[in-house]
């Protein structure tokens, strides 16, 4: 049976404002776990003290009074003298960024921001008491596996190809037109993976569009996963824009969706899947 | 008496009165020189006098003045403090040379909560939301040369009110301006503090006799002082909507009123220094109308319920600010727009002063340009666009009637409730308010979280990449040398006399007189912040939450 994850929710120093204590207490509830909530004004001493006698596996500080520096670590001093650094501790509040790096040395696990989804929160926790009982964690899918290819978008396939097969010698393993993105692709084996030059069939295209904005050049790396759906729907759920909620066919027949580039530092990136009898 | 020999009266009267009181222009005009009259609807012969009234006449709806922002602009008053008092005294001193016209003492937690600064629990806090006061030192660097007989100060201070408008007047006094001269405000609103922003110390009980004690002594030393700022701002904060922040501030208002009378004193010599503290959130026109519902809610109870003759314990004064809970902590200067109109709201609801939160405070304090342009946002309010040049432009829009209206309506249902509860003390001992808050919160995040409701820039139109402005850092080591000012303090005082009045307020502490006297007198000897509420602590006990 999955154990149910504890939470203590604190409230260290002087500070007032506990709206965001609240929520996130609710949030954690509302998500399955157990959550007890100190109330206002305690010390990183019955801080420290409460997470122990709880035998809690989480720790959320809240602070929005500025005195995060000093509070959050003197939690973490106490819980290291009284041998409780097993506890994961995060923390929240009006808390600038450049603080950030300074509380995670001192072993806050991590430190969100205003604006952060309480869902995130939940599950950034559940992930982090999973990894540290050795579970793993049972919704998270498998990471992608390896590059299944490079597309890399070209004027023309007859004035790319010679450079390709004969300048640098490798094998053209095939060339298909794939509709649903309105190109011509060649594919390029090198070693176990694959270059995959894109043309334009039509100026609708995506990748006609890609080359009179940017012009030729790298236009996305392609992640070979399994159970693309399941991978589609964890990236949602960690906030990720996908362009294609449900897979598409692509070339070769395989399963296919791109994320969007707002969400991976402008890099496009494809979820790809081979069809289970391709694979050797 | 009929409609058009009222609205003749109150052309009259007001006319008179401008006679002391002049109007900033001779003649308003747009930029087309369409002539913008003072009153425009209450000759219409549809005029709903008696859920209007005239402006500056009950039920108040359309302001508590007659020529409202016409005469002279709200007062532009900014929260400000931090770090030693010094810094603070330099930051007002800037405030006043940008144009503000008041000011408004943020106080750091210790302060507000009564310890000082060397107190265990105040390890890491001092001067972080405001400045560190401990005696009546520090209060003298705070207003070094400040013009007290002639700046409103508001003082954003509640448990330790009496301490703190002690110290004040104990200044004052030293600069040689007599008590009768000071105006100001003390928030002293302990309620909400249970309800929501949480500086309290004692129990509801001797809070609500602190708090009277006030009241009684202002009424004769203090009398231009409003001494209690009875606050929605922080219910907001804390999750509330427009109709809860308006039905709670009022309840709490009532049970300020029914303490005052229990007390002894008399409802028009208390109910016109009594002020309110109202939030100004996103929802334009909601806003506008909470703000002229609460002036026609409280005239009503203050008349007609608890029978003040006074016009002046009628009238519903209130100090705006705009929304803290609503700035993002993404892109930093899209707060500007929503003060913006924040601020409008508020002016449109007619606030007698109003401060403009910095873009940058869901990230930290402001720095000074960040205050800058919060305050500059206030003054192109006032002088360029217009809006302040005629008497409650929104009255007569079928929309904002209704709103005003169903507000009313709303919080009458909630203040019925509460008193069927035993009246707000005996709602908060149960967490009632706490409850409902904390619900309307809830489900607002979950809103957010599913898109239903939109923060622009924090969960639609967001960017990579965030630039990460400069912040205001309070001085580090700020703790450990007002720790070190205090000690010099301790060991330089007549510790005699020090030891002397503490008892005194011990004693009178155990029995009915009013403590302000006493109090007075504690902090004129240099007791600390925390030795005064140290004593009060030990007689009253604390209160330890629901």
């Amino acid at each position: 049976m999955k154990k149910t994850i504890r939470v203590l929710i604190a409230k260290p120093g002087l500070d007032g404002h506990d709206r965001g204590a609240l929520v996130i207490s609710q949030a954690l509830r509302d998500y399955g776990m157990e959550v007890i909530y100190t109330g206002l004004r305690q010390t990183p001493e019955q801080i420290a003290a409460a997470a122990i006698q709880e035998d809690v596996d989480a720790i959320g500080l809240s602070c929005l009074s500025g005195a995060h520096n000093e509070l959050f670590p003197e939690v973490m001093r106490l819980l290291h003298e009284r041998g409780a650094d097993d506890i994961i501790v995060v923390g929240g509040g009006v808390i600038p960024w450049e603080d950030i790096p300074l509380l995670e040395s001192k072993g806050i696990k991590k430190v969100f921001t205003p604006g952060t989804p309480t869902i995130e929160t939940a599950k950034f926790i559940e992930k982090a008491v999973n990894e540290r009982d050795g579970i793993s964690s049972v919704t998270a899918a498998v990471p992608p596996e390896r590059i299944d290819h490079i597309g890399i978008a070209v004027a023309s396939l007859d004035e790319a190809l010679p450079f390709y097969v004969n300048q640098l010698g490798l094998t053209l393993e095939k060339i298909e037109e794939v509709p649903s993105q309105q190109v011509r692709v060649a594919f390029i084996k090198i070693g176990e993976t694959r270059l995959e030059l894109l043309e334009a069939l039509t100026s609708e295209s995506p990748i006609a569009s890609f080359i009179q904005k940017r012009g030729q050049g790298v236009h996305h790396v392609a992640l070979g996963v399994s159970d693309i759906q399941d991978r589609i729907h964890e990236l949602k759920s960690n906030g990720i824009n996908m362009i294609h909620d449900v897979p598409v066919t692509g070339a070769g027949g395989a399963q296919v969706a791109f994320m969007h580039p707002s969400s991976s530092h402008k890099v496009l990136f494809e979820l790809c899947e081979k069809r289970k009898k391709e694979e050797v | 008496m009929d409609k058009q020999q009222r609205l003749k009266e109150w052309h009259e009267n007001t006319e008179k009165m401008m006679n002391k009181f002049p109007e900033r222009k001779d003649r308003f005009h747009t930029s087309s020189d369409i002539e913008i009259k003072r009153l425009y609807g209450a000759e219409e012969e549809s005029y709903p006098f008696d859920s209007l009234g005239l402006p500056g006449e009950y039920p108040y709806t359309r302001g508590s003045q007659a020529t409202m922002y016409r005469a002279r602009f709200w007062t532009m008053r900014q929260y400000a403090g931090f770090g030693s008092a010094e810094e603070t005294n330099k930051r007002f001193h800037y405030l006043l040379k940008q144009g503000q016209t008041g000011l408004s003492v943020a106080f750091d937690l210790p302060t507000q909560i009564g310890y000082d600064s060397d107190h265990s629990m105040a390890r890491g806090e001092v001067g972080k939301v405001g400045v560190a006061i401990d005696s009546l030192e520090d209060m003298e660097a705070l207003l070094k040369d400040l013009p007290l007989d002639k700046v409103s100060t508001s003082m954003t201070i509640n448990a330790p009110a009496a301490v703190l408008l002690a110290m004040y007047i104990a200044v004052a006094e030293k600069q040689g301006i007599s008590a009768e001269k000071l105006s100001g405000t003390i928030q002293n609103d302990i309620l909400k503090e249970y309800i929501a922003r949480g500086t309290y110390i004692f129990p509801p009980k001797p809070s609500m006799r602190l708090i009277t004690d006030i009241f009684g002594f202002c009424q004769s030393h203090v009398p231009r002082w409003n001494t209690i700022s009875i606050s929605g701002y922080h219910i907001r904060e804390a999750g509330a909507n427009a109709a809860q922040e308006l039905a709670f501030t009022i309840a709490n208002g009532i049970a300020y009123v029914d303490a005052a009378l229990d007390a002894g004193l008399d409802i028009d010599d208390f109910a016109p220094r009594l002020a309110f503290f109202f939030n100004a959130h996103n929802q334009f026109f909601e806003e506008a109308a909470k703000f002229r519902a609460a002036r026609r809610m409280w005239a009503k109870l203050m008349k007609e319920q608890y029978g003040a003759k006074n016009p002046k314990s009628w009238q519903l004064r209130f100090h705006t600010q705009t929304g803290g809970s609503t700035l993002t902590a993404q892109q930093p200067d899209n707060n500007i727009v929503r003060v913006t109109t924040q601020a409008l709201s508020a002016i449109l609801g007619g606030t007698q002063s109003l401060h403009t939160n910095s873009r940058d405070e869901a990230l930290a304090l402001p720095t000074e340009d960040s205050a800058r342009i919060a305050l500059r946002t206030q003054q192109i309010l006032a002088h360029e666009t217009g809006v302040a040049d005629t008497v409650d432009p929104l009255a007569g829009s079928y929309y904002v009637e209704h709103l005003t209206d169903e507000l009313e309506g709303k919080a009458n249902e909630y203040l019925d409730k509460i008193k069927q509860m035993g009246g707000a003390v005996s709602a908060v001992e149960q967490g009632y308010m706490q409850r409902e808050i904390h619900h309307t919160s809830y489900e607002t995040q979950k809103k957010i979280e599913n898109g239903q409701e939109i923060i622009v820039g924090m969960n639609k139109f967001t960017i990579e990449n965030e630039p990460q402005p400069d912040l205001l850092r309070v001085d580090p080591e700020l703790g450990e040398k007002q720790r070190e000012k205090l000690h010099t303090l301790k060991s330089n005082r007549d510790q005699n006399r020090v030891s002397a009045q503490l008892e005194s307020l011990r004693s009178a502490a155990k029995g009915k007189d009013n403590l302000m006297p006493v109090i007075l007198e504690c902090v004129k000897s240099y007791c600390t912040v925390g030795e005064v509420c140290g004593v009060l602590r030990e007689e009253f006990g604390e209160y330890t939450g629901v």
